[in-house]
This record gives structure tokens, C-alpha cells and sequence, in this order.
């Protein structure tokens, strides 16, 4: 049972971002790429949480992979890294989150009530959650250009 | 030597043209500077750049800096197109290992140019189906899968017929969001689905900003910090845009 969802979230988040990859005109060629970068970075962010690994960091993770996946998706197809990872890991954006704290903040805008300092507490976590995922996401994806400090990955040796 | 400064001319124009189309179409600015560098040492020129989110400058000198170019071009904004990304970035090696004319460069580059998009109903369906996909992730089951793949299709069309009408890019944003939830809106209205809402905060998931947010982090880690801001500004904008269309649907359904 536990697999079968595992399995069904892995296709779940394949097709988010090949979705994306399309709206983003990527070529054609490099669309199954995506799919399973996407679904690969995915399921690590969710199989770590199902250990109890805070979801921001097991966003790093998830965004890490799909980074260095990427370097060896460029080279096999010989376009820039960057359309491989964007698309992949825009199904991690926590969408729910950010507009939890919309809410948040339309309510916290209007007149004060009783449940005022507890929307605001909520709101604030939903809040921080949502810019240190998107935060990670970014960084995630930056990391194997960052750490290998080189300007193109055809600068990389790979065996 | 007239001819010599003309063919410089006529390179400076076409490294501003790449350079452009790069902005305009979703690359970071070290990339643009990395591509544009490229390409000129490769054909034997030294290069300066300033990149803006609206606006290129450039200056271009020969190896005995006899003769210079100087230009400025303003970048459209149209729109991810990482086509022409992939395309451009093949072209600068294939320029350098084939020693390309400057005629050969301008050939290709208006080749990239006209490449197609995908179709529009694939583009519709696809983006349509990562907003199901989204609504599954998030916990929705099968009827707000549908939902939101319906609010997504509608919306993304709505979107693109706005782009069309040459509507300010933020404002075609505030539509396509409005058009969305206004769909999605009503599931929750009449409580369709266990987790409408699920539906109702996923069905505008297509227009997140995220190439602006991502090339604004990897602009400011390498030291563009106004590009970086511009980026990330602009980011803001259109999710304030999201946030908006949203909010009219929700007065409308009194959520």
C-alpha cells in the first residue's frame, strides 16, 4: 500500500513538470528528461518526510538531486542545464502554503477579532515555510554550478 | 578598412540581438554574459556588457582596438521560450568549433527565431494536466482533479488571448488568475469534492513565477545584485498579481 502511493505520487509529479516544460517551450528531445527528473527529486522530497525530515530541508535535497542530475541531462543532450531544472522542480513550489498565508494576510488586514493573534501565528509559519522552500528550490538547482565553480558545464569531466 | 568597421557593426548588432533574445526569453544574466563572450572571442573581438532587465549595452572592440562599436538595444518581454535558449547555446559552440561568417550567424539565428512553439491545444492540455497533477500532490482526490484541470485549461486560455490583445504583462496575469479561480471558485461554492479548496488554491499554480524567482538567486549569487532585485521585484509583482484574481473571485463567492 505504502509502495503503491509512493508510486502514485512519483507519477503525479512527473507530469507537473512535464506540463510545465511544455508551457516553457523546452524541446521536445529533452521533455522525458524532465519527467524523470521531476518525478525523481519528487519522490526523494516525500520519502524523506515520510522519515520525519523537516520538509524545507527535504526540499534541499529534492532540488539538490534534480541539480546534479541536470549537469548530466546537458551533456547527454546537449542543451543548457537550466531547462532541464527549472520545469523539474517548480512541482515542489508549495502552492498550498502560499495561499494559506494569502488568506493569512487578507484576514490579518481587516479589523482586529479574537482570533487575531492566532491567524497571525499561522500566518507567519505558512509564510517563512513558503519563502524558505522557494529559497532552497533556488538554491538547490544553483548547487553543482556553485560548488564545481565553473562557467559552463562543458567545462565538467564526466567519465 | 571601411569594411572592417562595417563587419564590426554588423556583429555588435547581432551579439545585442542574441543577447536580447536571451533576457527576453528566461536566461540568467551570467549566462547571457558567459554566451555573448563566447561568441566573441570566438570570432575574434573583445566584448563589454551591461545587462538590465529592459536594456543591453554593449561595446565591442578588434584585438589592436583600432576599431569599436558601441549600442544600446532595448529586450521585449515575451515570455519563456527555453527553445531558443538551448538553440542559441548550441549555435555559440557550433560558431566556435566551425568558424562561422557573420552572414552564417545571422542565417541561423533567424532559423532559431521561427522555430514553433508546441500546438496550442497541447500547450493547453499539458499545462492542464500538471494542474490535476498538483491537485493530487496537494491531497485533492479525483473530482478536484478535475476541477482544476478544467480551471487550469480556462485559465491559461484566458491568459493567452489576453497576451494577444497586448494587455500589460501583469494585468494578463490578474485575468488568467481570476478566470481560474472564478472556475474553481464555484466547486468550492457548491462544495464539490471533499477538499475544494485544495482545487481552489492549485488551479492558479501555472502562473507562478518561478524562472524569474530561480534566475534572481542565481543573479545575485553571482554578484548581479540589481539584476537580481529586478528579478526578484519582478516576481513579486506578478504574484501580488496571482494573489489578486484570486481575491476578486473569492469577494464574488464570498469564501
Amino acid at each position: 500500500m505504502e509502495w503503491l502511493f509512493i508510486f502514485e505520487k512519483l507519477i503525479w509529479f512527473g507530469i507537473a513538470a512535464m506540463g510545465f516544460a511544455v508551457l516553457f517551450n523546452v524541446p521536445a528531445r529533452a521533455i522525458p528528461a524532465v519527467f524523470i527528473m521531476g518525478a525523481t527529486g519528487g519522490i526523494l522530497k516525500v520519502i524523506l518526510m515520510k522519515f520525519g525530515v523537516d520538509i524545507i530541508f527535504a526540499t534541499l535535497v529534492g532540488a539538490t538531486i534534480i541539480g546534479i542530475i541536470s549537469v548530466y541531462a546537458a551533456h547527454l543532450k546537449h542543451a543548457p542545464p537550466l531547462i532541464f531544472s527549472i520545469p523539474s522542480v517548480i512541482p515542489m513550489v508549495p502552492g498550498v502554503f502560499a495561499y494559506r498565508m494569502m488568506l493569512g494576510f487578507i484576514h490579518l488586514s481587516g479589523t482586529p477579532n479574537k482570533a487575531y493573534s492566532q491567524i497571525l501565528e499561522s500566518t507567519i509559519n505558512y509564510g517563512l515555510k513558503t519563502f524558505f522552500i522557494l529559497l532552497c528550490l533556488a538554491a538547490g538547482v544553483s548547487f553543482p554550478m556553485l560548488i564545481t565553480r565553473k562557467e559552463s558545464v562543458k567545462d565538467f569531466k564526466i567519465r | 578598412m571601411d569594411t572592417k568597421k562595417d563587419e564590426i557593426r554588423k556583429f555588435g548588432k547581432i551579439l545585442l540581438e542574441i543577447g536580447s533574445l536571451l533576457m527576453s526569453s528566461g536566461a540568467s544574466t551570467g549566462r547571457i554574459r558567459v554566451t555573448i563572450n563566447r561568441i566573441s572571442e570566438g570570432m575574434g573581438y573583445k566584448t563589454e556588457l551591461l545587462i538590465t532587465q529592459r536594456a543591453l549595452v554593449l561595446s565591442i572592440t578588434d584585438e589592436q582596438e583600432n576599431d569599436y562599436y558601441s549600442s544600446i538595444k532595448r529586450t521585449l518581454p515575451h515570455g519563456v521560450n527555453f527553445k531558443l535558449v538551448s538553440g542559441i547555446s548550441r549555435m555559440s559552440w557550433r560558431i566556435i568549433n566551425e568558424k562561422w561568417s557573420v552572414d552564417q550567424i545571422n542565417t541561423d539565428l533567424t532559423r532559431l527565431k521561427s522555430l514553433p512553439h508546441f500546438p496550442r491545444l497541447v500547450i493547453l492540455t499539458f499545462v492542464a494536466m500538471a494542474g490535476a497533477s498538483f491537485c493530487r500532490l496537494f491531497g485533492g482526490g479525483y473530482l478536484e482533479m478535475i476541477v482544476a484541470f478544467i480551471a487550469t485549461f480556462f485559465g491559461l486560455f484566458v491568459r493567452q488571448e489576453a497576451i494577444k490583445r497586448n494587455y500589460n504583462t501583469y494585468l494578463c496575469i490578474v485575468f488568467a488568475s481570476f478566470a481560474a479561480t472564478l472556475i474553481a471558485g464555484a466547486s468550492v461554492y457548491y462544495g464539490v469534492g471533499k477538499s475544494a479548496e485544495v482545487a481552489f488554491a492549485t488551479s492558479v499554480l501555472f502562473l507562478i513565477p518561478g524562472v524569474p524567482f530561480i534566475n534572481a538567486l542565481s543573479d545575485m549569487i553571482d554578484g548581479n545584485i540589481s539584476a537580481g532585485v529586478a528579478r526578484v521585484i519582478h516576481g513579486l509583482i506578478i504574484s501580488f498579481a496571482i494573489a489578486l484574481g484570486m481575491f476578486l473571485s473569492m469577494l464574488i463567492y464570498n469564501i
